[in-house]
């Protein structure tokens, strides 16, 4: 697992200097990260340590104010302006999008589709695809899942654990190089989290690389090859799960972060 | 008795004319009736308010014999009828008519009149039907007229409004700022006076429309305004999670407006938007002042000839037809369009 740390491979996303400021406040305060194929990051941190605004940053939901995104190794997303950073316009931003694939806290589900109208939109509507080859590629991603019986009904009708697992699916239908998620399983009910769990580790399987941003411990010890601890805005401490989690790197502050959540 | 002695011709003319003026009266009253004094007659009574003397001094023109002229008993026994009919003595006010039909079957005076008391002896509710029938051709020419302002606005002004709400919400300054303007104008002067700028004071800028163009582009706008406010709401009522999940997948702001956000907002769309067609049909009677005939000018128009309040209730009856159909429809497009939140 140690070869994800290879400096002679090329990053699949690579951010450096990453700044996002809120009016007063640096939620993100100069976090450089370099995340490589097939690799599984977990970052790990109390709440309104940055974690979500970096990953929504990833994929140009949050315009960051300092800093570069190489994306396969080419700078992308941004280009400066009267010494300020703006975001590409769309025509560049959406096809990155496209090859990067998020799941949220809350699913977002589209409400007035069916579950397989969810899956399907992101080849209908953005890759063009024929309906008939974006209807099949949905029942692929369905299938995945487990959710294949569910591909008529509305989400409304579906329990929490099966809303994310369909927005995972609508997610790997666009075929994503990168897989973010965010917070997957914290609007969960307790008994729902591990059908989730168990969809995020077939994918992780599958060699798919991603970034998690999560509460739960031991799915990041499970299934990490690195993980990242934030705090006010940048990572202070990184290594694998062992390191981690057995001695806490020998930071005090993990420490007492990890004690209080176990 | 020098006086008597020596009579002059003037004095014995002059005497002879004061006596027949003295016994005009009395011969009067042996000669046939003048029917001219007996009208006048009865017309000084009929000022002083005593409709039943009136009667009386109008019986006193007698039926005439064969072959005798009798235009003068015609017209008292149709005066008869008619005060009779005042009097609210509906079975003399007939009686009367009856006599002049007798003499004359074709008097169409007296045939209306005979009819018109038959009228006014039927049971109300018969009345205003028979009203009813005979309002209702030229009452729902004027429902068709209203019914398509309604249509056409009904076309045009969610479309309008969807670009105003889009426009609002645009980060394109000037767009937002020129939408912003259009509903601070329409949404803040009476419809009235759009209504009055568009048919009457646009014509001074060199543009003439006809009162149906005009009326149909003041509903529009006016009404595009309004929704447009309506529409920004419902669009920005939508939970920002959506918009972001459509960008994570790769959508442009357009495809994501059209696939997923805009969509979402016809259930919760609905109740306003029919609050505000059902305003409309209301509103366009307010077109009837740049020379449309729609259904309230129709209503009008038959009031104002007839008299009669059954145009006017057959009028708001139509009105209440209209917003409650249309109130129906809504109801039904609004539980169509929010079929996927039923569990």
């Amino acid at each position: 697992m140690r070869g994800f740390m290879n400096t002679d491979r090329q990053p699949l996303i690579e951010l450096q200097g990453i700044v996002k400021r809120f009016k007063s406040l640096t939620a993100v305060n100069g976090v450089s990260l370099s995340v490589y194929p097939g690799e599984k990051l977990v970052i790990i941190g109390p709440s309104g340590s940055g974690k979500s605004t970096l990953l929504r940053s990833i994929n140009f939901l949050e315009e960051i104010d300092e800093g570069t995104v190489r994306f396969e190794g080419h700078e992308v997303g941004y280009h400066r302006r009267h010494g300020k950073l703006h975001l590409d316009k769309q025509s560049v931003i959406c096809p990155l999008r496209a090859e990067i694939g998020m799941v949220f806290q809350h699913f977002h589900l589209f409400p007035h589709m069916t579950v397989l109208g969810n899956v399907m939109e992101g080849p209908l509507t953005v890759q063009k695809k024929p309906a008939a080859e974006a209807r099949q590629i949905a029942l692929d991603m369905l299938a995945k899942v487990g959710l294949s019986d569910k591909q008529d009904v509305y989400p409304a009708t579906l329990s929490g654990g099966q809303k994310q697992r369909v927005a995972i699916a609508r997610a790997l239908a666009m075929r994503p190089k990168l897989m973010l998620f965010d917070e997957p399983t914290s609007a969960l009910d307790p008994e729902l989290v591990g059908e989730v769990f168990d969809t995020i580790h077939t994918l992780a399987d599958e060699g798919m690389t991603m970034i998690i941003v999560t509460h739960h411990m031991g799915f990041a010890r499970e299934l990490a090859d690195r993980v990242m601890f934030m705090e006010k805005g940048d990572f202070i401490a990184q290594g694998t799960p062992q390191e981690f989690f057995d001695n806490q790197g020998g930071n005090e502050r993990i420490k007492s972060f990890l004690s209080r959540l176990i | 008795m020098t006086l008597f002695s020596k009579p002059s011709g003037r004095v014995v003319i002059a005497t002879l004319l004061f006596l027949w003026a003295l016994a005009l009266p009395f011969a009067a009253c042996a000669a046939p009736v003048d029917p001219d004094q007996v009208f006048k007659n009865a017309s000084d009574i009929m000022a002083q308010g005593d409709l039943s003397a009136a009667v009386a001094e109008l019986q006193k023109i007698p039926k005439p014999a064969k072959g005798e002229d009798g235009e003068a008993y015609a017209r008292s026994r149709m005066q008869i009828a008619r005060l009779e009919f005042s009097l609210g003595e509906m079975e003399k006010a007939s009686a009367a008519a009856k006599d002049v039909l007798a003499l004359y079957p074709d008097n169409s005076e007296a045939k209306n009149f005979a009819a018109s008391v038959a009228a006014a002896r039927q049971p109300g509710y018969v009345t205003f039907f028979k009203d009813c029938l005979r309002f209702l051709p030229s009452l729902l020419k004027g429902a068709v007229t209203t019914l398509l302002l309604v249509v056409g606005t009904m076309l045009i002004s969610p479309l309008g409004g969807l670009l105003i709400a889009l426009g609002r919400i645009s980060a394109f300054r000037p767009v937002s700022a020129l939408c912003w303007f259009v509903i601070w104008f329409f949404r803040g002067t009476p419809l009235l006076l759009q209504l009055f700028f568009i048919y009457y004071g646009l014509p001074s800028l060199g543009i003439t429309l006809p009162p149906a163009t005009a009326a149909i582009i003041g509903l529009g706008l006016n009404y595009s305004a309004y929704l447009g406010e309506i529409i920004r709401g419902g669009i920005q009522s939508i939970d920002h999670g959506q918009m972001e999940a459509a960008k994570a997948i790769g959508m442009t702001y357009r495809q994501a407006m059209r696939r997923v956000i805009i969509p979402q907002t016809y259930k919760r769309l609905m109740p306003p938007i029919g609050n505000e067609f059902i305003a409309l049909i209301k509103d366009t009677a307010l077109v009837s002042t740049i020379a449309m005939v729609e259904l309230m000018r129709s209503a009008d128009q038959l009031f104002n000839t007839y008299f009669n309040v059954t145009a006017l209730v057959l009028a708001a009856l139509v009105y209440l037809a209209f917003t409650t159909l249309f109130t129906f429809i809504f109801q039904r497009i609004e539980y169509r369009a929010g079929i996927y939140e039923h569990r």
